[in-house]
This record gives C-alpha cells, structure tokens and sequence, in this order.
C-alpha cells in the first residue's frame, strides 16, 4: 500500500507525461491535415504567390517539420503561444475572452444540471417502478436523444416569438451605459435560451447513471441490515445509499468538467454565443494552427486536471480506493 | 412500509423557490434611461462573417466583417455609387495629367475623430506603407500600380503610376483605407497593432468591441465632413446561424439583415410584416471548371476542347437556376457576373442545351458507348469524373448531383463530392482534381480584371500551383489582350478587348459558367427607409456608406422603452417549423403515454 505523498507524485507524473503526449499530438494531427492556412485566405483574399510565401517563412511553415515541432515545445512552455494565423493577434488575446464566455455558460449548466440530475436520480430510484420513474425515465431518454442542433432552434423560436427574449449574443448593447441590475439583467435573459438548451441535453446522463448507481446500492446487504435496525428513511437514502451511489459520479462530473473547456459548438453556433466551441470549429476550416493547439492543450489540461483532481478526491470519499 | 414526503422533495422545493425568483426577475422588461430612448439606433444583424480585427492592415478576408466595420470607420479617397461607379470621397475631385499620373484634390473639411485635422500627409503616409509592407493581404493589392505618391500643397496628392492602369479609380483606390498619419506613424510593429481605439475620418466613430465575433458598436459623427448620418447608433451584431437572423429580422431586433439569405428563408421574411426584401444582383458567379492543364492529374479526355463543348451542351441552366436557388439566381454564360452591366459580353450565349447534339460531339470526339454505359474511347479513356463541390456550399452540391444525372444519359459517369474547403484548394493546387464547383468575387470594387486575371498562363504554374489558373488554359493572344486591357484608360476600347477575350474564352470552354446569384438582404421598413436604389446590394464588402448615410428613421417619436420588442405574430413562423413543434409535442405525449400504460411492481427497498 502506498503511503499518501508516494500515490500523489505516481499520479502527477502521469499526469506530466499525458500531457506531453497531448502536445505532441496536437502538433502533428494539425500538419497533417491536407491544407495549408495561407493558401485558403488565398484564394479568397487575391493574394499574390509571393505574399504567401513571406507569409509562410514568417510563421515558420517553410521549416522541416521535426524543427516546427521543437520550437512549438520551446514556445509553448514559455508561454508564448504564438499568433493567430487569421487574425494576427496572440492566441492567449483569442482564446482567453471565447473562454470564459463557454465557462460562464458551461458551468452554470454543469452546476444545474448535475443537482438536477443527482435529485431527479435519487428520486427515481427511491420510486423504481412508480407511475413516475416510468414516466420521467422515458422523458429524460427522450429529451436526453434530442440533437442538440434541433433543441436549440425550437427553443429559439418560441423563446423569442412567445416571451420576447432576445435572439443571439451574450448581451443586448444599449445595455453600455446602464447600472449593473440592468446588466445583469440583460445577461440573464440572454442566457436563459443557451442555458436551458444544454441543461436538458446534459441531465439525462446524470440522472440515469445517479439512478443506475443508487439502484446498485440498494441491493447491497448492508441496506438490508441498516433498514433492519431501524434507521430512518432519510438516514437511509443520504448516509448510506446515496454516499456510496455517488462515486461513479464524481468521474461523471470530473469528465464533463473537464471537457466544458471545449465549448458546445452546437448551442454557441444556433444562439451566436461567442464561445470557444465556435472559436475552434472555425479555427479548423481556416486551419489556424496556432489558435487550434492553444485550444487543444487547454481542453486536454482541462480535461486531465479534473481527472486528477477526481483521483484525489476519490480515496477522501471512498476508504478502500487508498489500497492502488 | 410507507414513503413519507421526505427530505428529497423537500430540498427540490428549496431549489425551486429561488430558480423561480430568477425566471420573474428576467422576465422583467428592461427599462431603459430617458436619454438612451431618444437616440436612434441603426441595428445591423450581419451573418456568417468573420470579424476577426480592428486592424485594416491585418485583416484577412474580404467578405469578412471586418472589412465593412473598416468602412464606417474610414474613408477611401474614392467611393463606389450605388452602381459602382467612382465617386468622390475623400478626394473631391481628380483629374489625370497623362496617363501614369493623377493629381487628387481632397476634401478640406475633414476631421480625424480625435479632432485633428486631416491633410494630404495623411494620404501619403497611408500609401506609402501600405507599399512598404508586402504582408498586408489586401492593401497590398490596391497599391500595386502605384509607383510613388507625394502632397504638392495641404490638399493635393500626385499620385504616379507604374503603367497606365485601366481600373485604377474604380478597382483599386477604392480599397485603400486612409489612416492618421499622427497616431500610426507610433505604431512598432503592424502586424501586431490590435488598432484597439480606431481613428478614422469616417461618418461612425468606434465606441466599442465585444470581442471576436461579437458585435462592433459605434456613434454617429457628426461633424462627418460629407455631412452626419441620419441615425445617432450604429450597431454591427454577429450571427453565427441564418435562421437566428433570419428570426432577429422578424422580432424587430435587429433592423437590417445580411449579407445573403438563402433562398429557402425569402417566402417567410417577405410575409411578415415590416420586413422589405432586397435582392440586388451579387458580384459573384458560380462556375464549374475543367482541368485540362497538361501536366495535371485529371482525366485526359477533358484536354480534347470538343469533349469538353459537348459536355457544356449537357448541361441546363435554367433549371439549375430554378431547382438550386428557387429564382434567385440568373443564368451565367459568361466569365463575367452579369452584374457588372456592359463588361459582359452579350453576344456570348450558353452552349444550347441539347442531350443529343452532345452525345453527338462524344461520338465524333471517338468515345462510344461501353458495355457498362460509360463511354470510352479507343485507347480505353473513359468518360468517367469526379465533381468535387466545397463542403459550405449545399446548395452546389446539388447542381453537381442535377448535372451528374443528366450526363449519365448521355453515357458519361459524373460522380459528385463534398470536399472541405482546405482539402480542395490544396488538391487544385496541385492540379490533381476533374472538375468542381466554385464561386469568383468580385475585389474591392467593380471591374472587370478580377475575373480575367486567372486565364493568364502565367498563372498556371506546375505543382504546387501558387496561381490563380485552376483549368490549365494558357493562350498567348488572351495574355497580350489582357495587357492591353489593363493599360488601356478609354472605356470604350477597353470593353471592346474586354468581350474579345470572352469570346476566346468561350470557345474554348474553360469553364461552365453557371450563375449569379442574388443578394437577398432585409430591412425594417416600418422603421427604416432611404435604402437608395441602384445595381449593387446595399450592404456590401465596398460599399457600405452608401446605405449607412442614406438611411434614416422613419418613427419621429422615440422608440419604445423595451429593448426587445416583439411586432412579430405567430403567424410568423415557417410552417416547417411549426410542423417541427407539432412534431416535437406528439412526440412527447405519444412516449408518456405509451410509458405510464405499463404498471410495473418491483420490491421496494
């Protein structure tokens, strides 16, 4: 069994090494796409050949690709993440505004939709079988398969046509000169729509597997015993169902978590939310390397902190996890 | 054992309490201030384009947002008319002491938007860098022929010429932006300036940015030396979905609507109430092109100019332009979008359509008929192609899949692909693709030598091709016409050698021209009008200030104090979408009703 500090440094150094595999990946999946960036903004642009290829040594793609590689490395650890190939600014300037609006957005989604579904998904289990499990069940299967695409638009439309919210954006203008209620205000019901578009795409998953994970628990002999001895129902479904259902969905969380740093394309393209989803899908059809590797490393971080952090936090919730 | 009404319902009647409070707070109509609700705001809903900076050197694409945003902030010395004609802007008036020079007399009320004076040092400092600096992407190009430029006095500017350049005023000054001299004569490095804070001369002064792909906000400027715009607000809003700007048209949010809706979103906007539908012609055509470079990869057959003729007798027009783009598009026949008036040569028709005569031409060409029914000639060259179509344009596609069915009756087997846009310029590039679909725009203005300048051979180089030739043409007449043109200033000899090289053109069937699209765009018209008629789109990459000064409000009084209102009916929305929700409810009820019918018992914990 390893002690606390030995468990600790084994996990960040495969954390380390992860995320070095991720840089690299990222490096060569981008050159290896057919397409290269000046020429698309060439044909539009009516550039000359020579411009292209100023601009191609000034970026450095004329270099063999092993050198691009070693000076991205060099770069990225010093934190110089590079210019963005479209629009000549620094990536960091790009990325980190797009960013924060998807957290704005993702988080507070995150935050409902997984007390929302925790809840809906005790219930239903607490209730297995009940004219209610069946019917939310089958409505969160059906909400939960709606393309997200789809969802959006209809709530679009009858969000603005029936209560006059706002179409698109994260904030009506008129807005610049008014006291903070009235800007907070205006957020709010400019989020309302996105909000509410993957808050009802994300529970599903949340309630089937706080439900399926409950059920789990409830077979165990232990609840038996507990039930046997007198314990009272509350004590019952919180102490001892729900702390032990709830491991599987602290990976859940850790996961989505992680991967809210990649935006929703979908909802940010339908509601024009300036987000970082949208940031990377028009970043791949301009082939804007360096924006797409500052997006890719920050998902992948992302993604593998929460992970890390799940993993710390597992053997605080769960005792027997220590003996790895 | 019983389930009492537990902490669990409890604790979401908790959650609900507060999740209630915040739908009646948002639900509250915005009040605005008194001051706020008299000035008149022009909201422009613009879609599908990048804004991606503040920087006019550094911007990147030409349709792009930002490209239009540089317009209301700067002046060019001449502007495009409603026709795209030249007309004054900065510069009041020019004349041309011999046919490489041209001196400029400039405005002498005009106003950077921090108060300082503008000269004729500005318009020197202005194009002298953008000579200087060959990375700027589009300024580049507008200065090209320009071989030097200097102030004789506080408001004049002598500009010289490197040769006599035919579309010199109406293609190319009407793209170079004037900066203050005084502000980016500071600037170290400018391919990194963010411009955060523009100073322009223009009618809009910049009051702020939300970010990439936001929305840009700006103010009247009233002392706009050409006189202030007839609204106080402007407002460029991003949308990132049509059918979201399509719905911010007609719930009044936004008051006018671009650069191109699609044909299938026109019946529904046309039907709601105070919404005008614009459709001017568009500066752009679609094409479908041959390769026939002789080193390129594509099939052989198409380098045979009567294979490639009766191909373009397979091919119908009319009926593209109806089942692709509903109406809205006219058929091309030429290299030139029909929008560009007399530049296109009207003696020039399409290839008549006729099944027969082109199975015809492939017979005489030495290509029967096969076992398989593709056609195949003595050497075992088959008829067979590949269409690559760019993944962003749909409705391509299906002219691809229109012409594919009805070259299969003739025995030539045409098989229509969806490339992404990268992938293709790459495999055009490197001259490895039969035939696509494609659009050519028009510059900075309108001209004819944009659409001509890719059939010059020396654009056709070998693999990787950095030129403009995507078909392989290369004919030594063509490039002397072509120098010609350029350097020919009398506009009547010059549409003379304009239409020969048409003509040349035509003959040998470098491409199908296909068609011209409209430009449908939208307004408020119950609030808005003086949308001044003419032969370009209101809003377009060149000449935006032609809609932003002619604009004005129609309502005297102030606007009402809600932001959002609501003049939309019901009856607005699409019956496809209203199908949609019918759908999406039947849907519902239909599964909980099928799920509350079973009764399942399970042994409760």
């Amino acid at each position: 069994m390893l002690t606390k500090a030995a468990y600790f440094i084994k996990k960040i150094v495969g954390v380390l090494l992860t995320i070095f595999l991720v840089l690299t990946f990222n490096f060569y999946i981008f050159r290896i796409l057919p397409g290269n960036p000046f020429a698309l903004l060439f044909r539009g642009a009516g550039m000359s050949s020579e411009v292209i290829r100023d601009l191609n040594t000034q970026f450095g793609l004329d270099q063999p690709l092993w050198m691009q590689y070693l000076i991205y490395l060099r770069n990225t650890a010093s934190g110089n993440w590079g210019i963005s190939y479209q629009t000549r600014t620094p990536v960091w300037d790009i990325i980190l505004p797009s960013l924060s609006n998807t957290l704005v957005l993702l988080v507070v989604a995150a935050v409902i939709s997984i007390t929302a579904g925790i809840l809906i998904g005790i219930l239903l289990a607490w209730r297995r079988g009940t004219k209610i499990d069946v019917t939310a069940s089958a409505m969160t299967l059906v909400v939960y398969s709606m393309p997200t695409f789809w969802l959006g638009l209809m709530l679009l439309f009858v969000g603005v046509i029936y209560f006059g919210l706002p179409v698109s954006g994260m904030e009506s203008l008129r807005g610049a000169t008014e006291g903070v209620f009235v800007q907070l205000q205006d957020r709010m019901r400019h989020m309302i729509l996105p909000l509410l578009t993957l808050v009802l795409g994300l529970t599903g998953q949340y309630v089937l597997v706080m439900k399926g994970a409950l059920l789990d628990v409830f077979t165990e002999d232990f609840m038996v015993t507990a039930r046997a001895k007198g314990i009272s129902n509350r004590k019952l479904l919180w102490d001892h169902g729900f702390r032990n259902g709830v491991l599987p969905m602290v990976t859940l969380v850790a996961l989505n978590l992680g991967l809210a740093f990649g935006g929703a394309v979908q909802t940010e393209t339908v509601f024009s939310w300036p987000g970082i989803g949208l940031l990377i899908y028009r970043a791949i059809l301009s082939r804007d390397y360096p924006v797409l590797q500052g997006c890719f490393l920050i998902v992948a971080v992302a993604v593998i902190s929460a992970n890390f952090v799940a993993d710390m936090v597992y053997p605080l919730l769960d005792p027997r996890v220590r003996t790895q | 054992m019983t389930i009492a009404k537990d902490g669990l319902v409890k604790r979401m009647r908790s959650i609900a309490v507060p999740l209630m409070l915040m739908l009646v707070i948002m639900a509250i109509p915005i009040q605005l201030t008194k001051a706020q609700a008299k000035e008149i705001t022009f909201n422009v809903g613009w879609a599908a384009a990048v804004i991606d900076t503040l920087n006019p050197t550094a911007m990147t694409q030409m349709d792009g947002g930002a490209y239009n945003i540089a317009h209301a902030i700067y002046d060019t010395l001449v502007r495009s008319d409603t026709n795209g004609n030249p007309v004054p802007d900065l510069a009041e008036s020019w004349t041309y002491k011999n046919a490489t020079t041209v001196e400029l007399k400039l405005a002498k009320n005009a106003k950077w938007h921090d108060g300082q004076p503008f000269s004729a040092d500005d318009v020197v400092f202005s194009i002298n860098l953008f000579l200087a600096h060959k990375e700027f992407t589009f300024l580049k190009n507008t200065v090209k022929t320009i071989k030097s430029v200097s102030a004789s006095d506080k408001y004049t500017v002598q500009i010289n010429l490197k040769g006599p350049d035919s579309s010199f005023l109406a293609f190319r000054l009407i793209g170079v932006f004037i900066l203050p001299k005084h502000l980016w004569e500071r600037v170290a490095n400018y391919t990194t300036f963010a411009n955060p804070n523009p100073v322009g001369t223009g009618p809009f002064k910049f009051v702020r940015w939300g970010g990439p792909n936001t929305f840009v906000e700006f103010t009247a400027n009233k002392e706009y030396f050409l006189g202030p715009p007839n609204v106080d607000r402007l407002v460029f809003i991003y949308f990132t979905s049509y059918s979201a700007l399509a719905l911010a048209i007609q719930s009044g949010e936004i008051d006018y609507a671009g650069p191109l809706f699609s044909p299938a979103v026109v019946p529904t906007l046309t039907s709601t109430l105070g919404v005008q539908v614009i459709s001017r012609p568009d500066q752009r055509y679609y094409y479908f092109c041959f390769n026939f470079y002789e080193k390129g990869a594509a099939n052989p057959a198409l380098r045979d100019k009567n294979v490639r003729i009766a191909l373009s007798h397979a091919i119908n027009k009319p009926e593209l332009v109806t089942a692709v783009w509903s109406g809205y598009a006219t058929s091309q026949h030429t290299v030139i979008p029909v929008s560009l008036g007399d530049w296109v040569n009207p003696k020039i028709t399409a290839y008549e359509f006729n099944l027969d005569r082109a199975a015809k031409m492939l017979d005489d060409a030495g290509y029967r008929v096969g076992a398989d029914g593709v056609r195949v000639n003595s050497k075992g060259v088959r008829l067979s192609f590949k269409i690559e179509v760019p993944s962003n344009y749909a409705q391509e596609y299906r002219s691809a899949q229109i012409i594919a069915n009805l070259w299969k009756q003739i025995g030539v087997e045409a098989t229509p692909q969806l490339v992404d846009v990268g992938t293709l310029a790459d495999r055009v590039m490197d001259w490895k693709h039969d035939t696509f679909i494609w659009v050519w725009s028009a510059g900075t203005g309108i001209d004819p030598d944009p659409f001509l300048n890719m059939f010059q051979g020396s654009e056709a180089m070998p693999a990787p091709n950095p030129g403009f030739n995507d078909c392989g043409f290369s004919n030594s007449t063509f490039d002397k016409l072509y120098e010609q043109q350029i350097q020919e200033v009398d506009p009547v000899k010059r549409k003379a050698i304009i239409w020969r090289m048409q003509e040349i053109l035509h003959q040998e069937a470098v491409y199908v021209p296909l068609y011209d699209p409209l430009a449908v765009q939208a307004i408020r018209s119950d609030r808005f009008t003086g949308v001044q008629p003419g032969n370009i789109p209101p809003l377009n990459q060149f000449s935006t200030n032609n809609l932003l000064l002619s604009v004005k409000p129609i309502l005297v009084s102030p606007q009402t104090t809600t932001v959002v209102t609501t003049t939309m009916a019901p009856s607005g929305i699409g019956v496809e979408t209203m199908g949609g929700i019918a759908v999406a409810i039947v849907v519902l009820a239909a599964a909980v009703f099928i799920v509350t019918r079973k009764r399942i018992t399970q042994e409760k914990p």
